[in-house]
């Protein structure tokens, strides 16, 4: 692969080798009859060179632009301009009419100080209401969809480096105070290169799927990975998937898709909603990297997928569980291509004290699945004590740093942030440099990554790492009246209280909501071996979550502490409920006659 | 593993539909998706009471769309929050459909 100095300029030569080839197909909401739409690469070129010849002229090589598009092709071109232009792309959901998605897309705005955005005709004039109605005058609305707005022949290459910036990643942060990471044009060169050598793929290779392309999973893995490779990328939107799960297997069948992937819940829902007859003529047996990532990987997921589609030629070892991050551009580790999925049976109680051992005979157990390996090309993963930053042996749990020229170099404007977290250094080994803090913690046991948990979601509790995760998943288990739940630590003063917060459909409950709680405690108790005071049962939809399904358990802890969370019942130590303002937590007026009148 | 649940009758798109099919329809459904028997599911009971989330609420447009030839908007899960309103909604839509094939 011969040396790009940019992203553009990898596009300018694919577009130049390839031609006429499709560089994407996007499969339209209509289904499997209807005509997909195809982008050649020859189109794909000069449709960029337009829309760059406008933004040079209006004086935007260098600035942010925000893309607002729904997933399809338009999205693509623009993206693309962007790069051929040398302006800062920065991709964002459309808003829609979720008051969240347009709050969340102003804070973008003033924080990359945006100086266009770009987006389809139909949705322009919404657009120019709400950048009116926030105050940014200043912001130029430009539809895309329209026919040339510039002239492909006015264009002119920006000379690109590897150190200027493609675009800004905006996944982390909160509503109001969104982080953007500044991925530069050889972050993303080497990112690509990183995944195509974890994953073994080839230009021969059709990569796709349905993930969003704001999202850095979709746009890096779906989108960038196939124009890197100089192949042809077929893409469909979120909701066609979410809406029939068994499109993204169509897909698979009627294209040869080598390359896909998804969050664990995507695979669940295949198994759970995909039909025999569906499943006719389905022939899953061109793939040979299904990516699983974004959320933690399941055992047991991957165990009914795989029975569930292997009569369809699917390949349990195609199965490709991974790891990485925005901050990574994407891709941190993979699994090993000579084999499937990696399970690793562990001893609960000594993954509590952080350490990977057992399993012991007659003792409760973990199932972990391995996110595989790095490459040394690529990336340096070390496990270090996130107190006093001294790496830890293979074996044990800490916080898992990262190195390499995927890395980005910090979030956009954030430069104390950015020295704590992209500026960190080894006790002892100062010398190797700054690492990445991810705020995972993870173990290495020979070069397996295994991802244990989130550092500021651990609730350290008599010496004991208890996963939030781990206690959720227990109490849901007493009842399936018992929906999300958020389980996080408070600290009154040196001491560590477990608090234990879940969503109850009251009316569906088999027990009543008092011995319900008492139950989780005691559960609690006895698997986890920590006192468990403080139990909340709230109505459903009070659990807080991120646009990509994360339980927001540290917004839920500010939430509880704020007094802000309304129980249908709880149990609350005193020593905790002196630690809300208020003094104590809100109780539900209507719990009991919605529990009588369901009975 | 296989997974019976999933195997739907093939003859919906010839029945009569009444509000009680529909409404049984819907609750095996939505029972599905949230993965409890169909006798909980209450048919007066605000779905969201259930833990009724977006992906589900898309699921149960696809497969509306899958077993009636129905296209619904997304939101219609929040429109119509409850079993019985969704199947008297469902019951509407179709007898439009079928009048207007005539």
């Amino acid at each position: 692969m011969a040396e790009f100095g940019s992203f553009a300029e990898l596009v300018l030569t694919r577009s130049d080798e390839r031609g006429d080839a499709d560089a994407f197909v996007f499969l339209s909401d209509g289904g499997r009859g209807a005509e997909p739409e195809r982008l050649p690469y020859r189109e794909l070129d000069r449709s960029a060179k337009d829309l760059a010849s406008w933004l040079q002229e209006h004086g935007l090589s260098g600035r942010q632009v925000l893309l607002l598009y729904p997933s399809g092709l338009d999205f693509i071109k623009a993206f693309i301009g962007c790069l051929y232009a040398g302006a800062v792309a920065v991709p964002a959901p459309l808003p829609s009419e979720q008051g969240q998605h347009f709050r969340r897309v102003s804070s973008i705005v003033r924080d990359a100080r945006v100086g266009a955005v770009l987006t389809l005709g139909q949705h322009s004039a919404d657009v120019q209401a709400w950048l009116a109605a926030e105050g940014f005058s200043d912001v130029v609305t430009l539809a895309t969809d329209r026919g040339p707005v510039g002239a492909a022949g006015a264009w002119r290459d920006p000379g690109l480096s590897r150190d200027d910036l493609a675009f800004l990643q905006y996944t982390s942060g909160s509503t109001n105070s969104p982080k953007g990471v500044m991925v530069s044009h050889g972050n993303l060169l080497a990112n690509e290169a990183a995944i195509a050598r974890s994953a073994q793929n080839t230009s021969d290779m059709v990569i796709g799927g349905w993930l969003p392309f704001y999202h850095d999973m979709g746009l890096i893995g779906h989108v960038l990975q196939p124009l890197w490779l100089g192949t042809v990328g077929v893409l469909m939107s979120p909701v066609s998937f979410l809406r029939r799960p068994a499109r993204w297997l169509e897909m698979i069948s009627d294209y040869g898709v080598h390359g896909t992937g998804g969050p664990n819940f995507a695979y669940d829902l295949c198994v759970r909603r995909v039909t025999d007859a569906q499943l006719e003529g389905i022939d899953l047996s061109t793939l040979r990297t299904l990516c699983n990532g974004a959320e933690p990987v399941r055992a047991e997921t991957i165990r009914a997928f795989s029975e569930r589609f292997a009569p369809h030629g699917f390949r349990p070892d195609a199965f490709f569980p991974c790891y990485g991050m925005a901050e990574t551009t994407l891709l941190v580790t993979g699994t090993r291509k000579e084999r499937g999925a990696l399970l690793r049976e562990v001893d609960a109680s000594g993954l509590e004290r952080g350490s990977i051992e057992g399993p012991y005979l007659g003792a409760p157990t973990r199932t972990l699945v391995s996110s595989g390996v790095a490459n040394e090309e690529d990336f340096d993963v070390r496990v270090v004590d996130p107190n006093s930053l001294v790496e830890r042996p293979g074996g044990q749990v800490g916080e898992i740093w990262v190195r390499g020229s995927s890395v980005a170099s910090g979030y956009w404007e954030r430069p104390e942030v950015n020295a704590e977290v992209f500026g960190a250094r080894i006790t002892g080994q100062e010398e190797l440099g700054t690492w990445l803090r991810t705020g995972d913690l993870g173990v290495l046991e020979g070069a397996e990554l295994f991802v244990t948990g989130r550092l500021k979601e651990m609730v350290l509790i008599n010496g004991r790492n208890i996963y939030p995760y781990d206690v959720e998943s227990a109490v849901r288990g007493l009842d399936p009246a018992i929906g999300a739940g958020a389980v996080f630590g408070v600290d009154s003063g040196g001491q560590e209280h477990l608090v234990v917060v879940h969503e109850v459909r009251a009316a569906a409950l088999s027990s009543d909501l008092k011995t319900l709680a008492t139950a989780a405690q005691r559960l609690i108790v006895r698997e986890f071996a920590v006192p468990a005071g403080n139990v909340l049962l709230v109505r459903p939809g009070t659990i807080r979550r991120t646009t990509s399904g994360k339980i927001q358990r540290t917004l839920m802890r500010k939430l509880f502490l704020s007094g802000a969370l309304t129980a249908l019942h709880s149990v609350v130590e005193p020593s905790v409920t002196a630690l809300i303002e208020g003094g104590e937590v809100t109780a539900a007026v209507e719990a009991a006659p919605s529990l009588v009148a369901v009975g | 593993m296989s997974v019976p649940a999933t195997d739907r009758p093939t003859s919906t798109q010839h029945t009569e539909h009444s509000v009680e099919s529909l409404s049984s329809w819907l609750a095996d459904r939505i029972a599905l998706y949230l993965q409890r028997s169909p006798s909980e599911i209450a048919p007066s009971v605000p779905l969201a009471e259930y833990g009724l989330d977006s992906v589900a609420a898309l699921s149960l447009c696809g497969d509306i769309e899958e077993d009636f030839d129905l296209v619904l908007e997304p939101t219609v899960a929040w429109d119509y929050p409850t079993i019985d309103a969704l199947a008297g909604h469902l019951v509407e839509e179709l007898r439009d459909v079928q009048s207007e094939a005539r």
